[in-house]
């Protein structure tokens, strides 16, 4: 009998532990930001694309999506961010595996992302657009247009929304080229290893801009490809981190400094503005 | 994060894809490091010291920097000098010119090992060059090389992965591909490993066969 009145009292003891475990979820919930605020920085994935995210030759981080983010984490309490560079298909598994806390670079919304990761309002909206040769030797308006041309390669950022679309279009996986980075995929474009080379809108004039090429011409918006928005991508599991995230930076729309990050880099205010996250995850129809 | 079988079996085509790629690299890269090796081993031994310096000091060059650069170099800025190679091509002429560099060595080791006596005996004998290299000191020096120069062959074979740097679709590319579309990592880069370590083991059985038939001198 006794030895009966002991189990239970331990079970009673668990059962209890369990229960105060479970019960306090707002205090949990502000654990992870409690731990970056304890730490002192929070741990950013970028991609090194401008103007969505940037590196200076001093290692300085800039960019649309790093500010936003570095603005909204001061009024969190966090002051400092540390941003890592990576492969935008390596963003998603390295937040899974705890490497960063957050990926503020450019990541589109789509809604298999979603599924994945737990998005941020939305902060930055571009289209698609093409950079190929002058004059356009091939004729491309489309990623159908390269699917159609049996010669014609396009090259995408490996994971990158691009590469995607190329293959959705139907581009077959042999002619959609994994490039690197944005300065390999200009001169494999100069170079003619491959017809076009596809980024956002805005990534492929600055590249423009800095290669200062004028046998090089841009296509944009590409026809067919959606205007997509990126938001912060969150761990599943830190949906209270992202919920404060989303308060400020509500905050931040609503009073115009939003706009003053972002602007400056050529984003729309009025376009992240005019959409929500919900929308932008919803499968396509 | 758990291991999931269908996923497995859905990439299993693609990785597969990457396998051949990996291995058609890796064999034409041994066959041309082989040659580029035996040319740079027999060069050196020019009695032109012209000859024997130019080449001792381009191996030496090519040896002393890493593979990965060499082939940016091939890849990205020959083609400003109008030299452009399809990714295959550029990735198999950086591995056979790389690794051509530490073969020589290994001919020059095994050519070395030949007794003196073996090239007075020829010269003797009345031998012209071609014989004496083609009957005698070739036979001798080339069997006791077989054991390092598989140990090259494998270790190309691994270092294959860094062809994606210029856009070969080989098995690492291949894999990264695929994590990038599913986000999982596990399955695909366990694969890799295993095909890695699978094709491995089957060359040093070849290998070590190879060894045992031709390994022996035949004095």
């Amino acid at each position: 009998m006794r030895k009966i009145a002991v189990f239970a009292g331990a079970a009673a003891v668990a059962v209890g532990a369990a229960a105060l475990a479970s019960l306090p979820s707002s205090a949990q919930d502000n654990a992870k930001l409690e731990q970056l605020k304890a730490q002192g920085f929070a741990r950013v994935a970028i991609a090194n694309e401008p103007p969505y995210t940037a590196v200076a030759a001093d290692g300085k981080v800039s960019g649309a999506a790093p500010d936003v983010a570095r603005e909204i984490f001061k009024r969190l309490g966090v002051p400092e961010i540390v941003a890592s560079i990576s492969e935008y298909g390596a963003m998603i598994p390295g937040l899974q595996a705890g490497r960063h806390d957050v990926v503020t670079a450019g990541l589109f919304m789509k809604p298999e992302r979603c599924a994945a990761v737990v998005y941020s309002e939305p902060v930055l909206c571009d289209a698609e657009a093409l950079l190929v040769k002058k004059g356009n030797p091939k004729g491309f308006k489309s990623y159908a247009d390269v699917a159609k041309d049996e010669s014609a390669t396009v090259g995408a950022p490996g994971g990158g929304t691009e590469e995607k679309l190329a293959l959705d279009a139907g581009v077959p996986r042999d002619r959609v080229i994994v490039v690197p980075d944005g300065q390999s995929g200009l001169k494999m474009v100069q170079d003619g290893r491959i017809d076009a080379y596809s980024l956002p809108v805005l990534s492929i004039n600055d590249l423009m801009k800095k290669a200062n090429d004028s046998n090089l011409e841009v296509i944009a918006p590409v026809e067919g490809a959606p205007v997509y928005c990126d938001g912060a991508a969150f761990k599943k599991g830190d949906e209270a981190l992202r919920d404060a995230f989303n308060v400020e930076l509500a905050k931040m729309k609503e009073s115009g400094e939003f706009a003053k990050i972002i602007e400056p880099y050529g984003f729309s205010a009025a376009a992240a503005m005019s959409t929500t996250m919900e929308k932008l995850c919803a499968p396509a129809q | 994060m758990e291991w999931d079988w269908n996923f497995v079996w859905q990439i299993m085509p693609t990785l597969l894809q990457g396998v051949k790629i990996t291995i058609l690299a890796t064999l034409l890269g041994s066959v041309l490091a082989a040659i580029v090796g035996l040319g740079i081993a027999l060069l050196r031994r020019s009695p032109n010291r012209i000859v024997s310096r130019t080449t001792g000091f381009v191996a030496e060059f090519i040896r002393g920097t890493p593979l990965l650069v060499q082939l940016y170099f091939i890849f990205y800025v020959l083609p400003d000098i109008g030299i452009l190679l399809p990714p295959l091509l550029a990735g198999v002429i950086g591995l056979g010119l790389h690794y051509g560099t530490y073969t020589a060595e290994v001919y020059r080791a095994g050519i070395d090992n030949v007794p003196r006596g073996q090239w007075e005996a020829a010269k003797a004998c009345n031998l012209s060059a071609s014989q004496t290299w083609t009957r005698i000191i070739m036979p001798q020096a080339i069997p006791p090389m077989i054991p390092a120069l598989a140990n090259y062959f494998i270790a190309m074979f691994k270092e294959t992965p860094l062809l994606s740097a210029i856009t070969v679709l080989e098995l690492m590319n291949q894999a990264k591909s695929v994590a990038n579309t599913y986000y999982r990592y596990i399955e695909p880069i366990t694969l890799v490993g295993a095909f890695f370590l699978a094709i491995s083991l089957v060359s040093v059985v070849l290998l070590r066969f190879l060894e045992h038939r031709y390994g022996r001198i035949e004095r």
